[in-house]
């Protein structure tokens, strides 16, 4: 009986190792491929291990201008849209955690509504909007309607934090003269530093990773975000593969390491909108 | 001027009577106002153009035109039909993948041992899809890795180099492929929270009754995750029937349309065929389709809310 459970343990383990080398591999080869010479990417039977290590791709891109300008727009793209997201939802999840009023269930219907919109549908009259407004080819457009995807979300997880949150804190800060803001920046935000976390790091991802509006709404290199400059890699330059691996390792180291140090935040991110009750 | 006093006592007592109201739109209006304009407005201007002829210049009323010529294109049947293919492979083989890993990571295993093959199991998910998606694009190239490797294990002939992304017969299912492995964490992610969720003590009834494994999970497991699956399948089922990076990135719909999904349809006849009109009703039958699974998923979620 003893054998047979401690049979039953080592196959767990095992088979856990196995399934996560082969969900793995393929960004193993992302790694591997990176710092191959390019004539060593496409080669039957592969070698596994490159036979030549070289830096080449990395400094490739490290040293050109244009590649650099794509990360600090996405950074700024990607901070502009958490920040405004947490800052208008965490007011509108108050809002709604706190209050009882009309209209109440007709607004969350709405926010719960819109994350299951097609975006593709949105494309067509944005791209009409931001052209006759002047703003194509601006990094501004991208931020009005990534906020338009994270937002609800962002509303969503913050308001089922805040209603775990009993009322009676920011109501002693406003008995002892606080403001109901003045109380709600206090006690309650302080308090929900894990939400805001998760919520945040959840809607960095998808800003960084989007590349819809990126295509539709981005043409000039200078504006151009890490997805849609990858991207072009591929269509302009069908066989540079060490350079658009070691451009894609850079474009998904930052949020690899942010999940490392954050991954229980994430992870409560990830699971707030499903299990609730 | 002498202030009307009834005036007064009437906006007092509506302040009153609404305080409620004027508290939480004062919170609200601006998430609220956001939305309308970036959701409500464009969803009614497409709903205008799909009944018009539209270039860049002007729009010409025609009806219900656009639908018709939709209805009658088979290219159009050839889509849907693909983009239903693609979603329920990808969904099921997500179920499938995450709910095998998140009853390994479940088992009685070394806490440390488990979140770090949990942290590393999420990977993928955080991998752009472009990025994903190039991955693939190189992994299933004639001298890639995948042919490479299933000519080492005798499967595949030197000589015939297999192109998976180039033929009709294959591309639909490698871009399949490549969702089911970049997204197949956020229902493993999931679902071990819903496992972590259900008492112990069901389990240790179970044991002293001297249940089986099978039927602890048929009768206590799956019971106790009907809601998270429930609520997993629709929401990627949503997700993914209006994918558009994975088939634009790796194939661009082709060869001759045979991955072609709706969203890279819509954007291909509204971007690069400049059929505004056409790609906004393509759009709207999307909507509406989505709207039905969405109805749904909405009123789980509002129940769950109360």
């Amino acid at each position: 009986m003893r054998a047979r459970r401690r049979a039953a343990h080592v196959a767990i383990y095992a088979t856990l190792v196995a399934a996560t080398i082969i969900m793995l591999f393929p960004v193993a080869w992302m790694l591997t491929v990176s710092v191959r010479p390019n004539v060593e990417v496409m080669k039957i039977p592969p070698d596994w291990i490159p036979a030549i290590f070289t830096v080449e791709a990395y400094s490739k891109v490290l040293r050109s201008s244009r590649y650099l300008k794509t990360f600090v727009n996405t950074y700024f793209v990607a901070l502009a849209v958490t920040l405004v997201s947490l800052g208008i939802g965490a007011m509108a999840a108050y809002a709604l955690a706190r209050f009882r009023f009309r209209g109440q269930r007709a607004v969350l219907i709405f926010l719960i509504t819109t994350q299951m919109f097609p975006l593709v549908l949105l494309c067509i009259p944005y791209f009409q909007v931001v052209v006759t407004l002047g703003l194509y080819d601006t990094l501004t457009s991208l931020i009005i309607v990534y906020v338009t995807f994270t937002l609800p979300f962002c509303i969503l997880m913050l308001r089922s934090y805040f209603a775990q949150i009993p009322k009676d804190m920011e109501e002693a800060a406003m008995v002892d003269g606080c403001s109901r803001v003045g109380a709600i920046l206090r006690t309650l935000l302080p308090l929900s530093y894990p939400a805001l976390i998760g919520a945040g790091l959840y809607t960095f991802l998808l800003a960084w990773n989007e590349f819809l509006f990126a295509v539709v709404l981005i043409e000039a290199w200078d504006k151009r975000v890490l997805t849609t400059a990858i991207y072009s890699l591929l269509a302009e330059f069908v066989t540079d593969w060490n350079t658009m691996m070691a451009f894609s390792v850079l474009a998904s180291a930052p949020l690899v390491i942010a999940f490392i140090f954050l991954q229980r935040y994430m992870v409560r991110g990830m699971t707030a909108g499903a299990i609730t009750s | 001027m002498e202030q009307d006093p009834r005036r007064h006592e009437v906006a007092r007592s509506f302040r009153r009577r609404y305080r409620q109201e004027l508290q939480a739109y004062g919170f609200l209006w601006p998430a609220l106002l956001i939305l309308g304009v970036l959701m409500v407005y464009p969803l009614l201007q497409v709903m205008r153009m799909s009944f018009s002829e539209v270039t860049l210049q002007k729009e010409t009323w025609v009806g219900l035109d656009n639908y018709a010529q939709l209805l009658r294109t088979s290219l159009f049947w050839r889509v849907l039909w693909q983009t239903i293919l693609f979603t329920a492979g990808s969904v099921s083989l997500h179920l499938v993948i995450g709910l095998g890993l998140a009853l390994l990571l479940h088992a009685k295993i070394n806490i440390r041992f488990r979140n770090l093959m949990r942290g590393m199991l999420i990977i993928p998910w955080l991998l752009a899809p472009t990025v994903a998606g190039m991955i693939w694009v190189l992994m299933l190239a004639p001298f890639g890795v995948a042919n490479g490797l299933l000519i080492s294990l005798g499967v595949l002939d030197l000589s015939v180099t297999f192109n998976w992304l180039g033929n009709p017969d294959t591309s639909l299912l490698s871009v399949t492929a490549m969702n089911v492995w970049r997204a197949f964490p956020f229902f493993m992610v999931m679902l071990l929270a819903g496992l972590q969720a259900i008492p112990d003590e069901l389990y240790e009834a179970a044991d002293i009754d001297g249940t089986t494994p099978l039927a602890k999970f048929w009768y206590i497991t799956l019971p106790g995750l009907r809601g998270v699956i429930a609520t997993v399948v629709l929401l990627d089922s949503i997700w993914t029937f209006r994918a558009f990076d994975p088939v634009y990135v790796m194939t661009g719909g082709g060869p001759m349309n045979s991955s072609e999904v709706l969203a890279t349809a819509i954007y291909f006849d509204a971007f690069q065929k400049f059929k505004f009109g056409y790609a906004s009703a393509e759009a709207m039958v999307m909507f509406l389709i989505l709207f039905v699974v969405s109805a749904v998923y909405v009123r789980r979620a509002v129940r769950d809310i109360g």
